[in-house]
């Protein structure tokens, strides 16, 4: 079980949707931090991915490790909440 | 041995064509599954902003389209799995899925898996990708606050994309192949009033994405007239090309596809194997519009019907 999970989304991602649908689906609660909100914090989201786009969902396991999913990926986000 | 799952319909993908079947199906109690790898309601719901689909004067933001449809279709008891199906099998009377939760089967499948954008195949495109080369302007259009950018296309995504990024960007290359749009008349006017912001370059084509430090720096293409190379200077790319259909799933199966890999269908919709229909973007012969592909599934799900009556109903 994930200590904690973070969902960085805009507000037009239809990605974004989906990974927050499906994280609901599965029973996971998550903090969003949406960046159209609260652009300051685009950096961060950049430097966890390396990508310029969104949804950047980080995943902070028991032992503080962390897995960063990029985009809605399924074959990433189910293993790493696992 | 295990107990099959058996559907009368297995819905493959979930864009307004699936969801409208859906609708129709479910409604009159026809058990129905929806599979969608991707983003329920297709690139609806990644389109800015639907302005022609009929019942919405002022228009509808896709995303919301995309959920009313969902919850329409849902309303009536549709179930939609996030999954993918990986191929289909026809056995006669019962099709076989493999799908990423395991093998279902049907009486009959809607194939409504629609298209997606294509790629530029050209150097410095993957290496960038999501990184300076994009094909959601939705999606990563935020991260080019106050920066430049080129678009490539000359059809209605790409000027409709483009036009939505002028929220974010200070200046827009539009670089489009051709030496007149494909875009509709409507966006091409709409497009005129975004020209402080949005520069057009007819006839010409994209090469090569060029960048340094892990950054893109610039798009070098040719003009057709001059046939010299020229250069914009950007920090990202925004790809809206033309769509290719997703029917790689299908290619151990029997359905036919035309020449570019789009679904064969009657004028009732269903393929050349019995049982297995296809509605939406991914039919061969598609307008790609939202208003026909809901139109489609609704016929699809009435044609399905009448296809089960003497089977079991």
């Amino acid at each position: 079980m994930p200590k904690n999970i973070t969902i960085f989304t805009t507000n037009t991602c239809a990605y974004c949707v989906m990974v927050k649908k499906w994280l609901n689906a599965k029973g996971f609660s998550y903090e969003e931090v949406n960046l159209d909100q609260d652009p300051s914090r685009q950096s961060e989201a950049l430097e966890l991915s390396g990508a310029l786009t969104v949804p950047v969902t980080v995943v902070t396991k028991a032992d503080d490790s962390r897995d960063v999913i990029v985009g809605y990926n399924l074959s990433q986000l189910a293993p790493a909440v696992s | 041995m295990a107990e099959r799952e058996i559907h009368d319909v297995v819905i493959v993908g979930a864009g307004p064509a699936a969801l409208s079947a859906a609708i129709y199906t479910t409604r009159e109690d026809i058990d129905t599954v929806i599979y969608e790898k991707g983003v329920i309601g297709g690139l609806a719901a990644v389109t800015d902003w639907v302005d022609n689909y009929p019942g919405f004067a002022q228009g509808v933001a896709g995303m919301e389209l995309a959920e009313s449809l969902q919850k329409q279709a849902e309303r009536f008891g549709t179930d939609i799995r996030l999954g993918e199906v990986l191929s289909i099998h026809d056995e006669g009377e019962l099709k076989r899925l493999e799908t990423t939760d395991g093998e279902v089967y049907a009486r009959t499948i809607l194939i409504t898996t629609g298209s997606d954008y294509k790629k530029l195949g050209i150097p410095g495109e993957s290496e960038y990708y999501a990184r300076g080369v994009h094909y959601c302007a939705t999606c990563d259009g935020a991260f080019y606050r106050d920066k430049r950018v080129v678009v490539v296309g000359g059809g209605n995504s790409a000027v409709q994309e483009a036009m939505f990024l002028t929220k974010f960007v200070s200046h827009i290359d539009l670089l489009v192949r051709s030496d007149k749009f494909r875009a509709s008349e409507i966006l091409q006017e709409e497009l005129k009033k975004h020209t402080d912001k949005i520069t057009v370059h007819f006839n010409t084509t994209t090469d090569e994405i060029i960048g340094e430090n892990g950054k893109v720096t610039k798009v070098v293409g040719t003009d057709k007239k001059t046939n010299k190379k020229v250069e914009f200077p950007t920090d990202g790319v925004f790809v809206f090309i033309g769509l290719k259909p997703n029917t790689q799933f299908l290619k151990d199966s029997d359905v036919l596809l035309d020449e570019i890999g789009m679904v064969i269908t009657n004028a009732y919709l269903e393929t050349n194997v019995k049982g297995v229909f296809a509605a939406g973007d991914v039919r061969s012969g598609a307008t790609m519009q939202i208003a026909s592909a809901t139109g489609e599934g609704a016929t699809a799900a009435l044609m399905i019907r009448k296809y089960l009556e003497p089977h079991h109903m």
